[in-house]
């Protein structure tokens, strides 16, 4: 429901949006920290089932800094707490991005423990596969909302009523959403999200993505989203704060990482976005 | 108390007094006026009129030639030969009106300086009307910022921030009724209009026992009571909107009527767009005022006041304030004056979101009864006494579908009621010529009632701390406990003693000293840098203790030149307990369960204010600063846990170490007045990042935990300019216009409302983002009466 606030902040700075500009600011620095950028995508709603299963492991830069290092000498090792078994993961491509040796899919009902050991400090994380639900419609609406310029897309899907249900929505050009089932809950749910006239160049595909997760990794996403200045703006901002994840470094403390270990299941849709008037 | 009924048992011996006691009128409206001072030279002792023009003092037997003095008025002199306890009401004479060749100095200051009353200033509704404001609209509480110990977040936030404290910390009142959003437009614009207001006085410290309930500031606004004996429209065109208000007789120097609304103009700032929309607020204050008989008088006044956006059907968003509010002032000897308020008032907001598929509604209403009673037992020993109750329900958010094919399932959250009883009793006492004071003792006692679920958490719980991941995390409730509306799940009792006292020096010079102890029982559940319309307001109980704070203060008050001049300088000290601050990534919207986000801390302030006034010539206005510091302090319960900021003080979203305000007002001749206003305010404090990464593509900045609000915006400081042009021709006729033109920051300076970090879309770097609201605002505003 932070839709709420957003749209009341919103309205301010519709208002004066032209009266922005771009500062100098000196900002402060701290040593670089380990990011570990795990969020695997388990595409259940294809035949056959195939899973995005990459590890990300990069260091954090100073806000200014034009480039975002990345790990390439870490050890990266999956195991698959049920029976013990490891997945050895490398970084073929020396890009930071680490792949499994086996082709790999995460089962259901299963805990995985991620490992990172980089720098002889070890890191830690947990996550179980989040279930989903395959998204029922995405169509291109004709309504706009504020200026006139957005352009909307439609959602609909069928929330599962047993359980409490948080999903991850990914719009492409890093535009994200994350929902809480709980004004919906077992419901056929539809609503719009529109695309500002500067977040797309018309026309144009656009990937649509629907993810299960879980709670935490729900409060995790709307505080980044919220914090990466998707929504930020004006006297209404709340407080920043550092954002941590689920990975604990088991060797030292007090150097925690940043990011995030989770498996969802991902349903994508595909759209071609065309002019309207 | 003991102490206090054997001094008044003392004073009931005086020998051969009487009581002269009246009220005090406007001579053209009979409006009747707050604060006029009734002075004996002769003996040296003085009274002032009450919020309801009261007054009444008790003197030896004889003859005198005694003061009425008010400012902005001609003072009047009037012999009286007191024989016998005598009732005498006056009539003073505006000093607009024409009566050039009489020219009386006014002399109020001099009492100002005896009374121990301190940390207050007051505003006339003149002076509100001649500060130049953006766009023109006349503004109590943009006006109020110009005081020394005043903040704001800035333009386009709500709210003020006095001595360090929060904006939810401020008791507003408008006719005794507590008025909780005070703003249009999420804080451009207050929602008082200023023809109907008659005096505001804002109480920083030394606050009377008669208040209660919020911690930092009162804020007492009094309403005009209607011309009873004209016929009379005042109005005002303006750039953002136009008033008007009607007063006059009911039945002649008896009873009056006054009906005043204020609306802005439809589609405010919005037709840039070329969507259907709409954007306007309206005010609408009505009053009507019987005199009884010289004994009782009855006031039956109301404010309904609504902002209301709307783009399309897509999204419509309305909140407003009502109050309706029923006063008898009676009476019961001409020593002793009571007053007895009914006081509803409501705080509605609404928003509809169509493309998501509800309509959501939160809002608080609240029932007050108010028993006031002012004992004029001597000339040097006056008591205050009386009650106050409040029964409150609280509408944290219902959510229902907007439409038959939306998928929202309706949720109410849980309602949420309370009761806030107080008594009081508090005396003015003059020890000697040299030493008075003012102590006093309020009593109140808060009831968390009944309400359908109230969540329950092990260990009670709410919040939880994850050493391993090293954050503060939500406590899932282990169940609900049910009550009956009747039944009391928390309650909580305060003394708030309060003690004030003046030490004259000179006739020139005093010294004043205060203490209060305030308990605040609602908090406003806001974790952004100013309120916001959406925010609520969530009554103490099982998981949030009451705030209660104990402020000391001590000034050094001196008139220079016969008055021409006062000098005012203060210190302060506040220390507050159970200020509430949130969990990292708290979601305070639609939360059920608000206790799982919310850490209890502490908060202190202390600085310095000096507040140097020229009160006479055509030259006049006042130079403000203010030292200052406010902190937050919020500690892990236990020492395994670090608290917010590593347990370490950090500064509060309204810290501004300095502030600085000029105002000058320069009446050039009868045609034209010039007024000008420079304000200048330490940045706010903020957070930069210290670093970024990706997560999914995304960009994200690095903040860092424990240099929590380390960092500043840009200073804040601009000038302002209006004029007022009064036509020659007003002189001979009804009709009288007046001119304003205005310019607000002048020199155009972009004052930083926000710094914000994000990545730039098309050259992805990452960059800072200024955000300002008015550049350079010209402004012309008409207003007439006749």
């Amino acid at each position: 429901m932070k839709s709420l606030k957003y749209t009341t902040a919103l309205i301010l700075l519709f208002i004066f949006t032209n009266c922005e500009k771009v500062v100098e600011i000196d900002v402060p620095s701290i040593p670089p920290k380990l990011i570990i950028d795990a969020a695997f995508e388990v595409n259940f709603d294809e035949f056959p089932v195939t899973a995005n299963t990459v590890v990300k492991l990069r260091l954090s830069a100073d806000y200014f800094d034009t480039s975002i290092p990345t790990v390439t000498n870490a050890t990266v090792f999956l195991t698959n707490l049920s029976n013990n078994s490891v997945i050895n993961f490398n970084d073929l491509d020396q890009d930071g991005n680490y792949v499994p040796d086996v082709a790999f899919l995460p089962q259901s009902q299963v805990t995985y423990e991620l490992t990172v050991i980089y720098n002889g400090e070890t890191y830690k994380g947990e996550a179980m596969r989040v279930k989903s639900t395959p998204l029922t419609n995405v169509e291109q609406g004709d309504e706009t909302l504020f200026s006139g310029e957005e352009t909307q897309l439609k959602i609909e899907f069928t929330d599962d009523g047993t359980v409490d249900n948080y999903y991850l929505f990914d719009f492409s050009n890093n535009l994200f959403l994350a929902i809480e089932d709980r004004f919906f809950n077992g419901s056929d749910y539809n609503f719009s999200f529109f695309y500002d006239e500067d977040e797309i160049t018309l026309p144009t595909t656009v990937t649509v993505k629907m993810s299960g997760i879980t709670q935490e990794y729900f409060t995790y996403w709307r505080v980044l989203i919220d914090q990466s200045g998707q929504n930020a703006g004006g006297p209404f901002e709340t407080i920043p704060a550092s954002l941590v994840g689920n990975i604990v470094n088991t060797t030292n403390s007090d150097n925690f990482p940043l990011g995030y270990f989770h498996i969802s299941e991902t349903d994508s849709y595909q759209i071609n976005l065309v002019e309207k008037n | 108390m003991l102490v206090l009924f054997s001094v008044m048992s003392l004073l009931s011996f005086s020998q051969q007094k009487f009581t002269l006691s009246g009220t005090v009128y406007d001579n053209s409206s009979n409006e009747t006026l707050i604060g006029v001072s009734v002075y004996f030279p002769e003996l040296k002792v003085g009274t002032t009129t009450n919020e309801y023009g009261f007054y009444s003092i008790t003197v030896p037997q004889g003859e005198y030639q005694i003061q009425i003095s008010y400012l902005g008025y001609y003072s009047l002199s009037e012999k009286i030969s007191l024989t016998a306890n005598t009732t005498k009401n006056f009539k003073l004479i505006e000093e607009t009106e024409s009566l050039d060749e009489i020219i009386i100095e006014t002399n109020i200051e001099k009492l100002n300086i005896r009374t121990p009353q301190m940390s207050v200033n007051k505003l006339s509704a003149k002076t509100i009307k001649s500060i130049p404001v953006v766009l023109g609209e006349a503004d109590i509480i943009k006006s109020i910022i110009l005081l020394p110990g005043v903040t704001s977040a800035g333009e386009g936030a709500s709210g003020f921030n006095v001595r360090g404290g929060a904006a939810d910390q401020n008791l507003i009142l408008l006719d005794e009724a507590i008025v909780f959003n005070s703003s249009h437009l999420f804080g451009f614009f207050s929602v008082f209009n200023p023809d109907v207001i008659k005096d505001v006085q804002l109480y920083k410290g030394g606050i009377p026992a008669r208040y209660g309930g919020r911690l930092s500031s009162v804020l007492d606004i009094y309403q005009k009571e209607g011309n009873s004996k004209d016929f009379n429209v005042t109005g005002g065109i303006g750039l953002v909107s136009s008033r008007l208000l009607v007063e006059g007789p009911l039945e002649k120097e008896k009873s009056s009527f006054l009906i005043g609304g204020r609306s802005s103009y439809a589609h405010l700032f919005l037709p840039l767009f070329d969507n259907d929309n709409t954007a306007y607020f309206y005010d609408l204050n009505s009053k009507i005022n019987f005199r009884i008989n010289e004994r009782n008088n009855l006031f039956l006044s109301t404010y309904f006041g609504k902002d209301v956006f709307g783009i399309s059907d897509n999204f419509v968003n309305d909140y407003g304030n009502a109050v309706v509010n029923l006063r008898w002032n009676h009476l019961f000897s001409d020593k002793l004056f009571s007053n007895l308020s009914l006081i509803y008032s409501d705080y509605f907001y609404g928003l509809t979101l169509d493309f998501v598929g509800f309509e959501w509604d939160s809002g608080i209403t609240n029932f007050n009864l108010k028993y006031d009673f002012k004992h004029y037992l001597s000339d040097n020993f006056k008591l205050s006494y009386g009650i106050n109750n409040i029964y409150s329900k609280f509408n944290p958010g219902q959510i229902i579908p907007n439409r038959p094919s939306s998928g929202i399932v309706a949720e109410k959250l849980t309602d949420k009621y309370a009761n806030e009883f107080a008594a009081y009793i508090e005396a003015e006492h003059k020890v000697s010529d040299r030493l008075r004071f003012q102590y006093g003792l309020r009593f109140s006692n808060f009831l968390r009632l009944g309400q359908d679920e109230l969540n329950v958490y092990a260990n009670d719980q709410p919040v939880i701390y994850n050493a391993q991941l090293r954050k503060y995390e939500s406590a899932t409730r282990t169940g609900v406990e049910t009550f009956d509306r009747s039944d009391v799940i928390s309650s909580f009792n305060n003394f708030e003693p309060r003690l004030s006292t003046s030490y004259i020096i000179d006739d020139e010079t005093s010294i004043k000293a205060s203490y209060n102890r305030m308990v605040q029982y609602l908090h406003l559940l806001s974790n952004t840098a100013s309120p916001t319309p959406l925010d609520v307001w969530t009554p103490s109980g099982r998981y949030i203790k009451p705030q209660i704070l104990d402020q000391f203060a001590v000034g050094y008050f001196k008139t220079l030149k016969e008055g021409k001049y006062s000098l005012e300088l203060e210190g302060f000290f506040k220390d507050i307990q159970n200020r509430i601050d949130y969990i990292n990534g708290a979601n305070l919207v639609a939360n059920n369960e608000i206790e799982t986000v919310i850490l209890n801390g502490q908060a202190r302030a202390y600085g310095l204010e000096v507040l140097l006034k020229k009160n006479e010539g055509s030259l006049t206005g006042w130079l403000a600063y203010t030292l200052s510091r406010s902190e937050q302090q919020t500690l892990g319960r236990t020492p395994n846990e670090p608290g917010i900021n590593q347990g370490r003080w950090y500064s509060s979203p309204f810290d501004k170490t300095h502030d600085i305000s000029i105002n000058a007002s320069y009446d050039l001749n009868k045609k034209w007045s010039f007024n000008a206003n420079f304000l200048f305010q330490t940045g706010q404090p903020t957070n930069y990042p210290v670093g970024q990464y990706e997560i999914q593509g995304l960009n994200v900045p690095i903040f860092n935990d424990n240099t929590r609000n380390a960092d500043r915006l840009p200073a804040y400081h601009r000038l302002d300019l209006s004029a007022t042009l009064t036509p020659r021709k007003n002189k001979d006729r009804k009709w009288q216009g007046e001119w304003v033109f205005g310019l607000y920051n002048v020199y155009g300076r972009m004052n930083a409302a926000s710094i914000n970090f994000r990545q730039n879309r098309e050259t992805l770097r990452n960059e800072a983002i200024q955000t300002s609201i008015f550049g350079l605002v010209p402004a012309v505003t008409y207003n007439f009466k006749f």
